[in-house]
């Protein structure tokens, strides 16, 4: 049974497509010889609503997905607790500990700023793994910063689908499964109202630039508060 | 990259690896930036973009897929083709960031063909088509297909309203759904006045900046060339400009003066460098773009391609991943020409060989050893008679000559006229079925 059910979630997990002869090769650390725009003085594109789903929180809670992309600015990524690449889960859960130092320092920011990690590993990166490695990111001050996971693999693959997060499994030269795994980096910046407005892959992730977009929301945010009231 | 995945090993008693999937930095070396899986070792198929030929086949534009792997028993045959079930003026296509999907466009119908190539790329099924281009953003001529982040930018030729080369860029998310569009400047923007003509596009993260340069409107590359060639007024209404764009504001910053239809523009792929280069197809010159000391961006000829006076057409250049040398194919002298790049601001040809009554095309692997090269410009602008070959050539590169290895003939195979061409690798069996067989 056990067997059975290991194959069913494989078998799940690798539905979407893999590449075998791609040598990838070694990944480029970002770099950023430029000075940002000022926040507030460009638009964010509106890229796409985010679908709903239920997963885990790190206490093994079922949590809709829209209750933690809605109602604040939020950064969301998909990452796995033992990846160890250093352009990989590390050097964005370091970045972000940077922003979420930054936001937090920001007058009226960390109320509306949320940070949200979903395991693309769910069955190794299971509630109580994820409490443990939450404790990782706790500061000392108030700050929102969720880990989830899904009961099981056919939970996540739709949520994958639906942002187009990419996990492929590569192949040998005889077409035969290597057991590599590949997952593209990517972090997703969603605006209160659960619109996707900004992606960054590897090549993006300048902090300088992320704060400014996360400032930007904040501002339109604010400016849109500002009308209602009025 | 690659990490021990312990959830798959536990359940399935093997041992699993899991990687963040590098976004390098770039046919391999003209795609995206920051697209996923670059095939920096051999690539398993050629997908070829390919006309509809009247009279010809099924006369449809099709994705063609030929197996280009030495390996492979079907080597350099073609393993399967995808109709589209029209003709369109199929033209260049380009990946999604994750690589799964190509989206092709057609420059008279303004089609936007979206082929999964993730699935099993030695058998490619159209997924979606998309048609809402010229009614939704009033541009016609979807040119050049740029992965973004989640997104497709796409480079389009011309307008619905005048079918002129006033144009724009068009931003799509990956599901297929127009985020936003940009028309191209036509105020002057940094000292020089903007001309409106769109072609290709071409983006560098590390400065937040991305080019894009100029070429027709639909009542110029519809009609046939010679006819073209003729009208002196129609002559005119070619691009003579390149746009420096602000990526993340999507506003343009400068426009360049680069006379005589700039097109394929080709950032240097080495670290630490900020370069691009670009080929002017009517005045067959090659211009760098690059940031002086203040960091304004100029755009300089460097360098002279064949006999201008003889108007060979420069329609397609391969940078090498190094940045050190660049393939130009010339359409009407049919030749292909290497160009050493270590000074880019004095290139130099080193080697040239004519490999065709007609060429166009040129995409190299990531390591420089193979190359390709097909031969279709546009339908009416393809030479006639025996001239008119219509082909997917492979060439093995040494660093001193080409050698060819192997050749597939879209008129003899009743194909249509081979246009642009993508590489992917083979796809993965699945985990499950492996597991089965353990």
């Amino acid at each position: 049974m056990r067997r059975a059910l290991s194959l069913a979630l494989i078998a799940c997990l690798t539905a979407g497509s893999a590449y075998g002869a791609a040598d990838v090769g070694p990944g480029t650390a970002p770099r950023m010889d430029f000075t940002p725009l000022r926040a507030g003085t460009y638009q964010l594109q509106s890229i796409q609503p985010v679908g709903e789903a239920t997963l885990l929180d790190e206490h093994g809670k079922p949590v809709k997905l829209s209750g933690l992309t809605r109602g604040k600015i939020t950064l969301l990524t998909f990452f796995y607790t033992y990846c160890v690449d250093p352009l990989g889960c590390p050097f964005v859960h370091e970045t972000l500990t940077q922003l979420r130092d930054r936001v937090i320092a920001e007058q009226g920011l960390a109320r509306d700023v949320r940070f949200v990690g979903i395991s693309c590993d769910p069955s190794n990166d299971t509630p109580a793994v994820l409490s443990q490695f939450a404790t990782s990111f706790q500061s000392r001050s108030p700050f929102e910063w969720r880990f989830l996971t899904a009961p099981a693999v056919p939970t996540l693959l739709p949520v994958l689908d639906d942002f187009g997060q990419d996990v492929s499994v590569e192949t040998d030269e005889h077409g035969r499964p290597t057991r590599t795994l590949h997952h593209m980096l990517k972090v997703f910046l969603i605006d209160a109202g659960g619109t996707v407005r900004e992606i960054y892959t590897l090549a993006f992730i300048q902090p300088d630039v992320m704060m400014n977009d996360i400032r930007t929301l904040h501002l339109e945010q604010t400016a849109k508060a500002s009308l209602v009231r009025r | 990259m690659k990490h021990p995945m312990r959830f798959v090993a536990v359940l399935a008693g093997v041992s699993v690896w899991l990687g963040v999937v590098p976004l390098a930095s770039a046919d391999e070396t003209c795609n995206s930036p920051y697209m996923s899986n670059l095939i920096k070792g051999q690539e398993d198929f050629v997908h070829v973009w390919t006309l509809g030929e009247p009279g010809l086949g099924d006369a449809s534009d099709k994705l063609v897929t030929v197996d280009a792997n030495p390996k492979s028993k079907t080597y350099g045959k073609v393993v399967s083709s995808v109709s589209v079930g029209g003709r369109g003026e199929a033209h260049h296509m380009g990946f999604t960031d994750d690589r799964k999907f190509l989206w092709a466009g057609g420059l008279d119908d303004s089609k936007i063909y979206v082929f999964d190539v993730g699935t099993d790329p030695s058998k490619p099924k159209l997924v979606q088509t998309i048609g809402d281009l010229p009614a939704k953003s009033g541009f016609v001529g979807p040119h050049t297909f740029y992965a973004l982040p989640g997104r497709m930018l796409i480079g389009n030729l011309s307008n619905a309203a005048d079918k002129g080369g006033a144009t724009g860029l068009a931003l799509y998310n990956n599901k297929g759904t127009l985020i936003e569009k940009y028309a191209m400047p036509t105020a002057t923007v940094g000292g020089v006045k903007g001309d409106g003509y769109g072609y290709d596009i071409a983006v560098n993260p590390a400065k937040n900046v991305f080019l894009t340069s100029s070429f027709a409107g639909h009542k110029n590359y519809m009609r046939e060339l010679g006819d073209l060639m003729k009208d002196g007024e129609a002559m005119k209404n070619f691009g003579s400009t390149m746009v420096v764009w602000n990526l993340k504001s999507m506003q343009p910053t400068q426009v360049l003066s680069v006379p005589g239809a700039p097109l394929e523009i080709r950032w240097s792929l080495a670290p630490g460098q900020n370069w691009a280069i670009t080929a002017a197809a009517l005045t067959s010159k090659l211009w760098l773009v690059k940031p002086d000391a203040k960091g304004t961006w100029t755009a300089k000829e460097v360098a002279t391609i064949g006999d201008p006076s003889k108007i060979p057409l420069p329609v397609d250049i391969s940078i090498t991943a190094d940045g050190k040398g660049l393939w130009v194919n010339t359409f009407m002298d049919g030749m292909t020409r290497y160009f050493d790049l270590s000074n880019p601001e004095a290139p130099k040809e080193t080697y040239s060989k004519h490999t065709g009554s007609q060429v166009n095309m040129i995409s190299q692997s990531w390591d420089g050893k193979r190359l390709y090269i097909i031969s279709s410009l546009l339908a009416h602008w393809d030479k006639k008679g025996a001239d008119n070959e219509q082909k997917l050539q492979a060439f093995k590169w040494d660093g001193h000559a080409l050698t060819s290895a192997f050749e597939v003939d879209f008129t003899k195979e009743k194909l249509g006229r081979p246009h642009h061409m993508k590489f992917t690798a083979k796809a993965g069996q699945s985990l499950a079925l492996a597991a089965v067989r353990e």
